[in-house]
């Protein structure tokens, strides 16, 4: 739907006032971040690969900038900006503009140039609080515009983990499967990889060097790779340090010594990342996965539980909503809980709003520390379209 | 009737070589007016218009269908044109101009022999550092397709116009995306091929531009040009 119809611009106008006098009402400060931003932090938090969806251009001044893809990071920079101290609660909400390239070609409901109305918190200490608020706000926002015929879907990075020290996978591997979740192809192979103990890559590192190795002395550690590169005369460059490296090199090494995953903890991980259905019996599910887990089930399914049980507090039918563990896997900055809001009368692929738990975010943005952060964004063109109860 | 465009390199190297390749097969090319004129002729094929182009923008050229034949790297025309199986026909190798496109890292990585290694550093890096590893290059389109293909997306891109194999020496990025031949300039700097890291092998190409108007006169004169360049060039281009 093209926004430059004078009777959508109109609509939307007004659909924009609505949800804005939802969050303003509950507390969040309205904000305009700047449009044009500098393209520095979008492509160091979110990588190349979204650069290829992001306008990127160079100014006269040769200054790299872009037009914002989303409204997040710009309203992460904005909160930088007004605190010294980036864990300062604070609440905001917004209405506006965000572009984004469509490699298929921009279509109505993957426009090129939306309207996101959405909220950012951030320094909240409860989290799950936090999240369920955030979640019960755009739903209620959602409402008040006259969509009844939403549904919730949820996921949660953080679970994995928990799910992990369930099935008592060693530190090492721990730390790689949940660096490689995001990554469902990088993920597959590594869980191969484990399930045998071999480790295909790095053959060319001599044994010597890897058997001197130490993770309770990585001075004695370094000292050793420092010889190792003196007596190959290569020198050290870069911006990796000799550190970098050497701990790097500990982990190849702690793979070779390290025991493949017994097939139980393979089990328990590839049934647990294909849970998916309502939320009260996926929660079921998961119990039952854990139970025969090696160390119980331990503080996972509290997280889990406590949150289903905010939102019903908050007013959310939990009979709407549905838990996917592999949701969220392939999502830009998320860290814990994320979410997206359906409607019937949309294509799953074009969700009415999504958002979720980013704490690291603020980090890549400037901050020196992480900050709690939880926010949402509603696509105001595919709402729009939802609410007139026809398809964009 | 109109004439065949053909864009050659306008200096450097590469003009030498192409000079060279038409001597070997009896075909003089010279400039047509002012000695350092952009326009030129081959002696005995009057039919076809010879256009003195910078290299770089031979692609360009190719790519707008403004010249009908061109001759120029392959790694520049795979960069430049994102849909070149439908736009270009790489009609002939030329045996020079030999290139790899290639990942190169600080020999000091001796953690790292494979993108999937990168793929590995890159989150702690990340957390150490507070941003991905840099990649200078100035081959943008070549490096997103090739990391996209092996599924590895936590880097950015550093745009380098000359001198990209001092990046990471000087600290402005971690590892390059280049050419090399040897190999010898990258170990200068303290650089090593990943494992899996040859993109592209290059060399300089006879293409022609499917943009361009093609009437079945100039496809002939095309034909015949073509078969006399055949001759010139050694059995090993092919052969790579």
């Amino acid at each position: 739907m093209a926004a430059e119809t004078a009777q959508n611009l109109e609509a939307l106008a007004m659909q924009a006032q609505t949800l804005m006098s939802v969050f303003t009402k509950a507390g969040y400060d309205a904000v305009a971040p700047s449009i044009i931003q500098p393209a520095d932090v979008f492509l160091d938090v979110i990588g190349e690969s979204l650069r290829a969806r992001t306008y990127v251009f160079t100014d006269q001044d040769g200054a790299e900038l872009c037009l914002r893809p989303d409204i997040t990071v710009p309203t992460c920079r904005l909160h930088l900006e007004r605190h010294a101290d980036p864990a300062t609660p604070a609440r905001y909400c917004y209405n506006g503009p965000a572009f984004r390239y469509q490699p298929q070609g921009a279509t109505a409901s993957h426009p090129r140039e939306f309207r996101q109305a959405g909220i950012e918190r951030f320094g909240d200490k409860s989290r799950e609080a936090a999240e369920a608020e955030t979640v019960a706000i755009v739903i209620k926002a959602i409402e008040k515009v006259g969509l009844k015929d939403w549904t919730l879907r949820l996921g949660d990075l953080g679970l994995f983990s928990s799910v992990l020290d369930a099935a008592d996978v060693s530190p090492n591997w721990k730390k790689r499967l949940d660096d490689a979740f995001l990554k469902p192809q990088s993920f597959r192979e590594a869980l191969k990889a484990f399930a045998t103990g071999a480790r295909v890559a790095s053959q060319s590192i001599p044994e010597d060097l890897l058997a001197s190795l130490r993770r309770d002395d990585l001075e004695k550690s370094e000292a050793a790779v420092a010889v190792y590169l003196e007596e190959n005369a290569i020198e050290l460059l870069g911006t990796r340090t000799l550190s970098d490296i050497t701990e790097h090199l500990i982990v190849i090494a702690e793979d070779r010594q390290e025991k493949p995953l017994d097939a139980a903890a393979i089990e328990l991980i590839a049934r647990y990342v294909e849970v998916s259905g309502p939320a009260t019996t996926a929660g079921d599910k998961i119990a039952s996965l854990l139970k025969g887990a090696a160390n119980g089930a331990g503080m996972a399914l509290e997280t889990y539980d406590r949150r289903l049980a905010l939102l019903a507090n908050a007013g959310i039918d939990l009979e709407r909503v549905t838990f996917s563990a592999e949701f969220g896997r392939t999502l830009a900055y998320y860290s814990g809980l994320v979410f997206e809001v359906n409607s019937a009368s949309l294509d799953a692929k074009s969700p009415l709003a999504n958002g979720g738990r980013y704490d690291g975010l603020m980090r890549s943005a400037g901050a020196q520390v992480e900050v709690p952060a939880v926010g949402a964004a509603i696509h105001s063109e595919r709402l729009l379209a939802a609410t007139l109860k026809r398809a964009p | 009737m109109s004439k065949l465009t053909l864009a050659i390199p306008s200096k450097g190297r590469l003009m030498e070589q192409t000079t060279d390749m038409f001597a070997r097969a009896g075909l003089v090319v010279r400039k047509v007016g002012h000695v350092r004129g952009y326009r030129g002729e081959i002696d005995g094929i009057p039919e076809i218009d010879v256009a003195y182009v910078s290299s770089g923008e031979i692609a360009a050229a190719l790519k707008a269908g403004s010249v009908h034949l061109g001759i120029t790297g392959e790694d520049l025309i795979r960069e430049n044109i994102s849909d070149s199986a439908t736009r270009i026909r790489f009609l002939q190798k030329l045996g020079f101009g030999f290139a790899d496109v290639i990942v190169a890292v600080p020999t000091c990585w001796v953690d790292v022999a494979t993108v999937q290694d990168l793929e590995e550093i890159a989150l702690p890096f990340r957390r150490l550092h507070g941003r991905w590893p840099r990649v200078a290059t100035k081959y943008v389109n070549l490096t997103r397709r090739f990391f996209g293909a092996k599924g590895f997306g936590d880097y950015r891109i550093i745009e380098s116009a000359g001198a990209t194999e001092g990046a990471p020496a000087a600290g402005t990025a971690e590892l390059i995306v280049d050419i090399t031949t040897t190999g010898e300039t990258l170990r200068a700097n303290g650089l090593k091929i990943l494992d899996d890291g040859v993109i592209l092998k290059s060399q300089a190409n006879l293409c022609a531009s499917n943009a361009a108007a093609w009437t079945p006169e100039l496809e002939a004169i095309c034909s015949t040009l073509t078969e006399k360049l055949a001759i010139s060039v050694p059995a090993k281009a092919t052969a790579r």
